[in-house]
């Protein structure tokens, strides 16, 4: 399916990543050809010489009060702390307009998996007096969008999805839509994710480990889209524009050229391709590889993630020039597919 | 969505510990007979309430193969049994192209029941089965559902807590309405394990007794487990292969409250708004709402917030249009809840009445509505509201009709 939008720009993004602050780190490294990842600790490798994309640098304090932090798991503090850098590259002040009209939908990967996982351990080794009861609200999946919309105000439609490596896309989409219908005139959309030891046992223990856990990375990507009359009003600098995003959920057997007909109908040779999630190994994008010869790969530099669409979007877009078209492919293993069409900054 | 297409209900599917189909829930429902009772799903013996509403003689194997039992988790496998209930009601297979029909899924623990058996193993330094982990993310249902059934259009996870499910079967209709997709199989599934059940305890908001919402004395929720679906297409696209129309998902609403992550914002007004949306969303008005399906959980502040919330959506008339809990029926299901109440909602528009409240333990002075507590009632309306809150201040309101 497809949805094609009229009236969706984007005045701010931001990311927090192993790169550092904002995209631009990140950006840098990419035209360097460097790389941000670092090895494994021996004592998570499993013996194997791993890399991930851990964002050492991140201070939580840096962006929230400490002891609000340390209420929150770290996929929240990302969260938080890039919501916060995105509101204010669009230049929004949320306490200057009505936050019933502003919302987030978040793509998570494992986030609350963390807090899960230490609040279960006080459980199994110290019965119910091991219990955190501090420790269990941060166990859902929407932890991260909902402190986020807590912290900076946001009382509008409020989403997390968790789509495999499709989450930060899948709810770009549900952002796209929410201004469309018109409930909302802002929505902050993208992915948070956070890395933790545990998961590099749990792919060691189910044989994932190389084939989609190598060189995991972590942190959140945060793009503001607003309705182009919202934009307008406020003088917004627009940074880009929506233009359309597809999606299919499987790509059946027989039905290929259909897929590649939703999906791909926007490539053409002089659209700037980012490839996010596993669409590298998609057979049906593998032809992007000869049609746009240097796709966006943020992975070897940030480390891959379920939700790193949202850094992955922010790249593609900050590359873009005035017009230019931009298109973002993203799949999981076994689906969904993503493809959403960007234009580079223009006056609306 | 008012201007837009209608969304019919084509097929329904539940699978819970008040009825694992259709007939057996509908029969759970109209009679007030509660699944609440002792769990033994795994060793609650160190906490003080003893009670859920757990999937009881459930045997895998009744509906998978040994390889499929062990590669699928509870969630998965509740939510597939349900999503095939209302498949095979709706007779949707085949009828389009499989492009043409997503899964809108809302979730919770997902397969955490076996994957903290994975992690208990781990910490001991046991080596423990690598597939109990394979359902640790709720996305995996969505996806094993979309492949059992060859659905090849949306895939989408909503996981707002206890909200998921409510707003997948609102997105899902949207997608519809839209002619994005010519039909969605929306709905939810979540299962009982030692993580919300020793997390509700240590928040000390599990009733020891089965829980009684909107009653003085309430002390809190009874967990429960299960799946429901919906089959959503256009009405003229139901009408055109001559599929039953078992009632319409008119619209929703969504928000966030920006208030606290656990306490609700107890001036309601954000649960009012959200109401207020959704019906206005719907295309219809508050008069036209017979009743509403509470979010009713049984905790002391919750119930109250949420009458509050009803005074600022119908004013003085608030008293007359019912505000009933379907959670003494069912526990409080989770990621699955939005879903098992919307299927409960449009089974009992369906046969004319409103469900009662039960576990009535006296009248609470700050809930003083109308909640059906002395039994359910027969009803003519047209159309109802189901309402989900949840962890994070997520607010959902879904408008069906019959």
């Amino acid at each position: 399916m497809r949805y094609d939008f009229q009236n969706i720009v984007i005045t701010g993004y931001s990311s927090l990543s192993a790169a550092g602050k904002g995209i631009d780190p990140l950006l840098h490294m990419l035209t360097a050809n460097e790389s941000a990842l670092t090895p494994v600790p021996t004592e998570y490798s499993h013996g194997r010489d791993l890399l991930w994309g851990r964002s050492i640098n991140f201070k939580a304090s840096d962006f929230i009060p400490p002891l609000k932090a340390r209420k929150m798991d770290r996929c929240s503090q990302f969260a938080v702390a890039a919501s916060g850098l995105a509101l204010k590259d669009a230049g929004l002040d949320v306490k200057q307009l009505q936050p019933e009209r502003i919302g987030i939908a978040l793509g998570c990967g494992f986030g609350g998996l963390a807090n899960s996982a230490e609040f279960l351990e006080g459980y199994f080794s110290g019965g119910i007096e091991g219990l955190s009861p501090m420790l269990f609200p941060n166990t859902v999946a929407n932890a991260p969008a909902s402190n986020a919309s807590i912290e900076h105000g946001l009382k509008g439609p409020n989403v997390t999805m968790v789509q495999r490596f499709c989450s930060a896309e899948s709810a770009f989409l549900m952002a796209c839509r929410c201004i469309e219908e018109g409930r909302a005139d802002v929505m902050l959309t993208g992915g948070a994710d956070s890395l933790m030891p545990l998961m590099i046992a749990g792919f060691a223990a189910t044989g994932q480990l190389n084939r989609y856990a190598a060189a995991f990375g972590e942190g959140c990507g945060v793009l503001v889209l607003e309705h182009a009359k919202h934009a307008a009003c406020r003088h917004a600098r627009i940074k880009g524009l929506v233009s359309n995003v597809a999606t299919v959920g499987l790509i059946m057997p027989g039905y290929e050229a259909e897929a590649e007909q939703i999906l791909l109908s926007e490539l053409s040779n002089d659209v700037r391709c980012s490839l996010s999630g596993t669409a590298a190994q998609t057979a049906l994008f593998r032809q992007v590889l000869t049609r746009s010869p240097s796709p966006l790969r943020i992975e070897p530099v940030v480390g891959r993630s379920l939700a790193m669409g949202g850094t992955a979007l922010g790249v593609l877009l900050s590359t873009l020039g005035s017009n230019q078209k931009g298109l973002h492919l993203a799949s999981s293993p076994e689906g969904p597919h993503y493809a959403i069409s960007l234009t580079g900054g223009s006056s609306v | 969505m008012a201007a837009k297409n209608r969304v019919a209900i084509t097929g329904i599917g539940i699978f819970c510990g008040a009825g694992k189909d259709i007939p057996a829930f509908t029969a759970s429902l109209v009679n007030g007979t509660s699944g609440i009772a002792p769990l033994d799903l795994f060793d609650i013996s160190a906490f003080p309430s003893k009670l859920g509403c757990q999937v009881k003689e459930y045997d895998p194997r009744a509906y998978f193969d040994r390889r499929e039992t062990r590669k699928l988790s509870r969630a998965d496998q509740f939510g597939i049994i349900a999503a095939g209930e209302a498949l095979r009601q709706s007779g949707l297979p085949g009828a389009y192209n499989p492009y043409q029909i997503g899964v809108s899924l809302g979730a919770g623990a997902a397969g955490m029941f076996q994957s903290e058996q994975w992690l208990k193993s781990h910490l001991q330094g046991v080596a423990a089965e690598p597939s109990l982990l394979r359902g640790i993310l709720p996305d995996k249902t969505t996806t094993e559902i979309a492949l059992r059934f060859g659905l090849a259009g949306y895939q989408g996870s909503i996981t707002t807590a206890c909200s998921s499910s409510s707003t997948a079967i609102g997105w899902g209709a949207e997608l519809v309405a839209t002619g994005k997709q010519r039909a969605v199989v929306a709905g939810g599934t979540d299962t009982l394990s030692i993580l919300t059940f020793a997390g509700f305890n240590s928040l000390k908001v599990i009733d020891p007794n089965p829980c009684s919402p909107f009653s003085l004395g309430r002390q809190g929720i009874s967990l429960g487990e299960g799946a429901a679906f919906m089959v959503l297409e256009q009405e003229h696209d139901a009408i055109s292969r001559n599929a039953k129309i078992l009632g319409y998902v008119l619209g929703y609403a969504i928000a966030g409250e920006a208030f606290h992550m656990t306490a609700p914002d107890p001036s309601g007004s954000t649960a009012a708004r959200v109401m207020s949306d959704a019906i206005s969303a719907s295309g219809v008005n508050a008069s036209q709402i017979g009743w509403i399906n509470a979010h009713g959980t049984g905790t002391p502040l919750n119930d109250v917030v949420e009458s509050n919330a009803m005074k600022l959506v119908f004013g003085t008339q608030a008293a007359k249009v019912p505000l009933v809990s379907t959670k003494g029926l069912t526990g409080h299901c989770l990621g699955a809840a939005g879903a098992i109440e919307a299927v409960a909602t449009l089974i009992a528009l369906r046969n004319g009445f409103i469900p009662q409240t039960l576990n009535f333990r006296g009248r609470d002075p700050e809930c003083d509505l109308e909640y059906c507590h002395n039994g359910s009632i027969t009803s003519d309306s047209q159309t109802a509201v189901s309402n989900s809150f949840a962890f994070g201040g997520n607010i959902t309101s879904l408008v069906l009709s019959r």
